[in-house]
């Protein structure tokens, strides 16, 4: 019975084996669950074109917004494990199911986490009305005068990173929500809010043009593409070990041996000059991770920022 | 003289065959999804976007921005003609456009909208070009505390908007309010009125209710109609095309009233073309002698929103390049074609990109004067459409609009939402309930409601410190006043009706 049992198992098995190699044998969609021309659609979109040449197979990026990435999210969820419905996303996928109590999914089980597309860690800007220039001074300026942390919405990474910066630098601080990042900078650039925390992807170009300041990089470390700017724990600010990332995702229950296949596709396309070339225009480093790695991340981050969003009573009931 | 030498610049880019092309492309593809109601801008935005990367990013840029203005052209068309609005933005048009069509004055209405539409671009290219640094900077003066301000004088100018009673508009304002509130709480996170759907999560979509309010209902009601309207083709000569005179000495203060309203809702991001030209409707009614023509086929209903949601259109561009910021969907667009190519728009793009900026700015130029050219001679082809039997053309008209809510979101229950929002409009006319101030409050009421919790809590609650900030202070005093104003004279003119009510009697 038992051997009859592991036969069965072995079967299965070269079964998935077979039908991973045979994929994709036809057009592969990628959901986009940002709108057009952000950051994360860029990403999505040159995967999209890199996989269509390894693959030979029509390879499509499609725009599925709304609810902080969860309808786009939710749509894969939703669709059948066979690989042909994949999804790129950021933090949010384990940001947003923390704040939004009706997800028609179970984060965990209906998502798969096939690879680390990009990663980069969070930067904290300032904008006109702070005075310090860098982090230390700043912990003091806060000290003195009450800052406005300002975000890109309720439940963004934007939101999460801050409150952790606000516990774990012992500061008091008050958070105002804005529509979008660059609302959120822009209201920097009036000296209406005071600090901002995204990747770097979202605020380098605001760096570059002077408009914000770059006052920390969230970690234990400096960034290897940004030298100059200082590491929270240069400052003594201990227990921030987050960074920001896009991931490739497929529906829950996928066969292992399909992910490692498209695991390993992903990494083929991430050494192409063509795509290295938009990873450092955008501030950000190849993902090296295997499937397994990854997965454990994202559930350590899911967990992480439940956590936090029950300690700090982020979401008002 | 380094200003001529950036317009030559400009011109030089602007011209080159290729731009010029591309140029041409752009506007005539927003007129065409401008027309067609219910496909807008951000559509065909998003649907030509991966085009832009094979191009160069001025080339691209030329082509998106003019896929953008030229909806605006082209939105109007069939507000007029068929009391559906084409985009979101000339919804206001329909107000007195349709009632201008109805009168046989259709030709009249189109061709003052292409001169009102020329003229608000025209006013919006020069606020860009000449003061782009000045105005972005001073946008950024711009709060929260300063949006509420705003924002609730653009509520308050506009709420007069309907020709139906008081009650009724301000009943349907707070409806729309009230519609707007559905979707996560913008401070605290909250999911209101979703029913635990993600698809609302976000809000009702603004394209799907004024598409539903307007277009769906508006051909619900027709329906019932039996006696089809005929229009003799051969009637049309261009001659009933032509404006008068008369049409033109009223039209070119209130042009350029609503081209400013225009300019400066464009500049600030998040606001746009829809609230501008409804507030320029609302104020042009308010200075007008004879306010009750409005809603009956006065020119000045056309030709007021028709250039304040051009302007607007173009002085978008301001936030957008010089500060990287963009004001909506669309714009984010417009930055990520610009991105692509590793250009990221800030105060620095006009000088170190000047053929960039000054070849989009001259190509502005270009863009609309081939508009004027592209819609005017197709004035007689678009009232020939309404020869088209209303059997035929319904159906057409009823699948677009479910194609233009479907492809924002991918979202078949915006598609309901559609459906769900005609067959309440449909109710509204029954019972006599004005459309377009629903769509008022639906538009302004999120802005306002966003942006006083916002300055609330930057004011750490303390309501005075909203009122002492010189522009928010100063716009709070215009908004009593006005407020003040509208009571007295709505008072005076109830007083004046009651007045010769009685002479009337006593001369019986």
């Amino acid at each position: 019975m038992k051997l009859m049992s592991m036969a069965l198992a072995a079967l299965a098995l070269a079964g998935g084996t077979a039908f991973a190699q045979d994929f994709p044998n036809k057009p592969v969609t990628i959901i986009v669950p940002y709108s057009g021309g952000g950051s994360t659609d860029l990403v999505g979109r040159q995967l999209a074109h890199e996989l269509q040449q390894i693959w030979g197979q029509p390879v499509i990026a499609e725009n599925r917004t709304g609810a902080g990435s969860m309808i786009g999210t939710a749509h894969v969820a939703q669709s059948a494990p066979d690989g042909y419905t994949l999804l790129v996303n950021t933090p949010a996928v384990a940001t947003a199911p923390a704040v939004q109590k009706d997800l028609p999914f179970d984060p965990k089980a209906d998502i798969t986490p096939i690879g680390m597309v990009a990663t980069s860690p969070y930067m904290a800007v300032a904008g006109a009305a702070v005075q310090s220039t860098n982090f230390k001074d700043f912990i003091t300026e806060a000290k003195d005068r009450r800052m406005f942390f300002a975000t890109a919405g309720v439940g963004t990474s934007s939101h999460f990173t801050e409150e952790l910066l606000i516990q774990q630098a012992g500061i008091e601080a008050d958070i105002v929500h804005f529509s979008s990042g660059g609302d959120a900078q822009v209201n920097l650039m009036g000296g209406h809010a005071d600090v901002y925390i995204s990747n770097t992807a979202s605020v380098m170009p605001y760096v570059n043009n002077g408009q914000v300041k770059a006052l920390v990089v969230l970690g234990s470390e400096r960034y290897d593409l940004l030298p100059d700017v200082e590491a929270s724990a240069e400052a003594g600010v201990a227990g921030i070990d987050v960074n920001s990332w896009v991931g490739l995702f497929g529906p829950g229950g996928m066969d292992p041996a399909l992910v490692d296949k498209i695991n390993a596709d992903l990494h083929t396309a991430l050494a192409s000059e063509s795509f290295q070339k938009v990873l450092s225009d955008n501030f950000v480093l190849a993902g090296k991770d295997n499937a397994t790695e990854f997965k454990a991340q994202v559930e350590a981050e899911m967990d992480l920022w439940k956590a936090l969003a029950e300690e700090r009573n982020i979401v008002a009931e | 003289m380094e200003f001529f030498a950036n317009i030559s610049l400009g011109l030089e880019t602007a011209l080159s065959p290729v731009n010029l092309l591309y140029c041409f492309f752009g506007v005539f593809v927003g007129t065409l999804v401008g027309v067609l109601p219910g496909l807008g801008a951000l559509a065909a935005i998003s649907m030509l976007f991966p085009m832009t990367f094979h191009l160069e990013p001025t080339t691209a840029l030329i082509m998106l921005a003019g896929i953008y203005y030229g909806t605006a052209y082209g939105g109007s068309t069939a507000s007029i003609l068929l009391n559906i609005p084409g985009t979101t933005s000339s919804a206001v048009t329909c107000l007195d456009g349709y009632p201008m069509a109805q009168q046989g004055r259709a030709g009249v209405a189109l061709a003052m909208t292409a001169v009102a539409s020329f003229f608000g671009g025209v006013f919006g290219i020069l606020v860009l070009s000449m003061f782009t640094p000045v105005v972005a900077a001073w946008a950024l003066s711009f709060g929260p505390a300063e949006y509420f301000a705003l924002m609730l004088l653009g509520l308050v100018a506009a709420s007069a908007i309907s020709d139906a009673s008081l009650v009724k508009g301000l009943a349907m304002v707070v409806l729309g309010v009230l519609l707007a509130t559905v979707g996560m709480d913008p401070q605290s996170g909250t999911a209101r009125f979703t029913f635990g759907s993600l698809s609302v999560l976000d809000g009702l979509s603004i394209s799907a209710l004024a598409m539903g309010l307007f277009g769906v209902a508006e051909i619900i009601a027709s329906i019932r109609n039996t006696e089809t309207r005929r229009l003799d083709p051969k009637a049309i000569s261009l001659r009933s095309l032509m404006p008068k005179r008369d049409d033109f000495n009223r039209s070119w203060l209130p042009m350029l009233r609503a081209s400013t309203i225009g300019s400066l809702f464009g500049t600030l991001p998040g606001t746009g073309p829809t609230v501008a030209a409804f507030v320029s409707y609302g104020l042009e009614k308010r200075l007008s002698d004879e306010p009750e023509k409005f809603g009956k086929g006065a020119v000045e209903g056309v030709v007021a929103p028709e250039s304040a949601n051009n302007a607007a259109d173009q002085t978008a561009f301001i936030p957008t390049l010089s500060l990287g910021i963009p004001g909506s969907a669309t714009m984010a667009l417009m930055i990520g074609a610009l991105m692509v190519h590793g250009i990221h728009p800030g105060p620095n793009l006009v000088t170190q990109q000047p053929s960039l900026f000054w070849g989009l700015v001259m190509s502005f130029w270009i863009g609309n004067l081939l508009l004027v050219i592209l819609n005017l001679p197709l004035i007689g082809l678009w009232v020939r459409l309404l020869s088209v039997p209303y059997h035929l053309l319904y159906p057409a008209i009823l699948m677009f609009v479910c194609i233009g809510a479907y492809s924002v979101h991918y979202s078949a229950f915006d598609v309901l939402v559609v459906m769900g929002f005609g067959a309440l409009g449909y109710a509204m006319r029954l019972f006599g309930m004005p459309a377009a101030p629903l769509l008022l409050g639906f538009v302004l009421g999120p802005l306002i409601e966003q942006h006083f919790r916002r300055a609330m809590v930057l004011a750490r609650g303390d309501f005075s410190a909203l009122i002492e900030r010189p522009i928010a202070g100063s716009v709070l005093a215009v908004t009593g006043l006005v407020l003040v104003w509208s009571i007295w004279s709505g008072s005076k003119a109830s007083a004046r009706l009651k007045e010769r009510r009685l002479r009337i009697e006593d001369e019986d």
